[in-house]
């Protein structure tokens, strides 16, 4: 049992569908503590505390423990979860991370870069003239998608379909679980079926990309990579950059549509797309939290953790709070900031962030440039504000430039 | 080979640890530490390790 007697925190139902991440009731708990108790375990909410756990001796990544949490104890993606990358640690994690890395390295970014901007410019070019789309359906879904695809070697044709499985996948990052659970679970047995096609077709066709050297590795030396562990990094890499993207490119237009002299600056000087992006992570993430777990009862700045204790790093409470830098709560993507922690830290920080930093730097450039006045034509649809939060439908109208 | 890694944006991550356990480590009070001189041989786990950083900021020379 973790000992809060001694200390005052506010208590943060996060559980909740309906809270808010972003709302007054946390930017008070925050004032209050540096902590607060949820349903889970601990939020941390300030900056220099968010930072010193996301590396801390006595913590390890906690998301294993994310299904149990929400009353799924087994299926195919409790099992997958706890497998793979990012629930794993030690030498297990070290040898999947060393063999993983290189297939995301900022090396590839300037050979993508054109990519990018190819697949930017045809998805606008597809709806530039109504002067409105659903941005989701039509620009962050098939740019995430198509992304991944070109990265990993997939036809673009197949990204209905694997922007299809990501969002039903993703809800199992979010707090509507268990509910979604059947859908969930789907999603997960139709990846692994389409990542044991692509298998059987590098089998067949060796090759030197991402999937292609995970067969081969697997082939020559299963003691460094069993036939699981391949499988489970495919759907990982397949999974892990669609719906984090999709969602945080919406996320990034919400904001423009916010502060439309930030879009208007953007669009004359692309420049800043750059540091944009960063903005906007810092603001606006879809990843709300990251997760640690106690490996050991500790003590932190006065408060006595257990053993086992879940603590979410409120990434955005953290980056946004006025008391960790000048003008915390304005949106400006001139201002020079402290790192945000969108991309987690430590030993798990995002394996794709390189990657993701340079496609959302490219997408935004583009639309600045190309889609002027950016403002909402209907009622935005958004997943719950916590957990990976972000909008599946967006009505969005624009000026043509 | 030297390494360098630039404090001021270092942020312990550990990615180096991981690519370069040879080379880097984390000390007791949680510091990075690092062979500031190291063999052409470990070049293949430095390069990845310069690579891994988030932060971009080891720098090899030689």
């Amino acid at each position: 049992m973790t000992d809060t007697t001694l200390a005052e925190a506010a208590y943060l139902n996060v559980a909740d569908p309906d809270f808010s991440i972003r709302s007054q009731q946390v930017k008070d708990a925050r004032a209050l503590n540096w902590y607060a108790h949820t349903p889970y375990g601990l939020a941390v909410l300030r900056y220099d505390e968010v930072q010193k756990m996301l590396r801390h001796p006595k913590l390890r990544q906690g998301s294993h423990l994310w299904p149990q949490h929400n009353g799924v104890t087994e299926g195919k993606f409790a099992t997958w979860w706890c497998n793979m990358l990012l629930c794993v640690e030690g030498d297990t994690h070290a040898r999947l991370r060393r063999m993983a890395n290189p297939a995301f390295s900022p090396k590839l970014i300037a050979d993508l870069q054109p990519k990018f901007q190819a697949l930017a410019n045809r998805l606008i070019d597809a709806f530039i003239d109504r002067g409105e789309c659903d941005f989701i359906a039509e620009f962050t879904e098939p740019y995430a998608t198509g992304v991944i695809c070109d990265l990993l070697g997939l036809p673009f044709e197949k990204w209905r379909d694997l922007a299809d499985i990501a969002g039903d996948m993703g809800l199992a990052l979010g707090v509507t679980f268990k509910e979604d659970l059947p859908k969930i679970e789907a999603a997960v047995a139709r990846l692994f079926a389409y990542a044991e096609e692509v298998v059987a077709e590098r089998e067949a066709n060796p090759s030197e990309d991402f999937i292609g050297m995970l067969v081969n590795a697997n082939r020559d030396n299963p003691d460094q990579l069993s036939r699981q562990e391949m499988l489970d990094m495919i759907v990982l890499a397949i999974f892990g950059g669609i719906d984090t993207t999709r969602n945080q490119i919406g996320l990034a237009m919400d904001m423009f549509v916010q502060h439309p002299d930030q879009w208007a600056l953007l669009g004359e000087r692309p420049e800043l797309a750059k540091a944009a992006v960063e903005e906007v992570m810092r603001t606006r993430p879809t990843t709300t939290w990251v997760t640690r777990g106690a490996t050991e009862d500790f003590e932190f700045q006065g408060l006595k953790i257990a053993e086992g204790t879940t603590l979410h790093l409120w990434g955005q409470a953290a980056a946004t709070d006025p008391a960790a830098m000048e003008n915390a709560e304005t949106f400006d993507i001139t201002a020079t900031r402290k790192p945000h922690f969108g991309f987690g830290g430590g030993t798990h920080h995002c394996l794709g962030h390189f990657i993701a930093r340079g496609d959302m730097t490219a997408a935004l450039a583009l639309m600045a440039a190309r889609m002027k006045n950016p403002r909402y034509a209907g009622e935005v649809i958004w997943l719950p504000d916590s957990g990976n939060t972000g909008a599946i439908r967006m009505p969005l109208a624009f000026d043509k430039a | 080979m030297n390494i360098h890694v630039d404090m001021s944006i270092c942020l312990l991550h550990g990615q180096c640890v991981i690519a370069a356990p040879e080379v880097f480590s984390f000390a007791e009070d949680g510091n990075l530490v690092w062979l500031a001189e190291c063999d052409e041989t470990l070049r293949a786990s430095v390069e990845a390790a310069a690579d891994a950083c988030p932060e971009q900021a080891i720098v090899i020379d030689g």
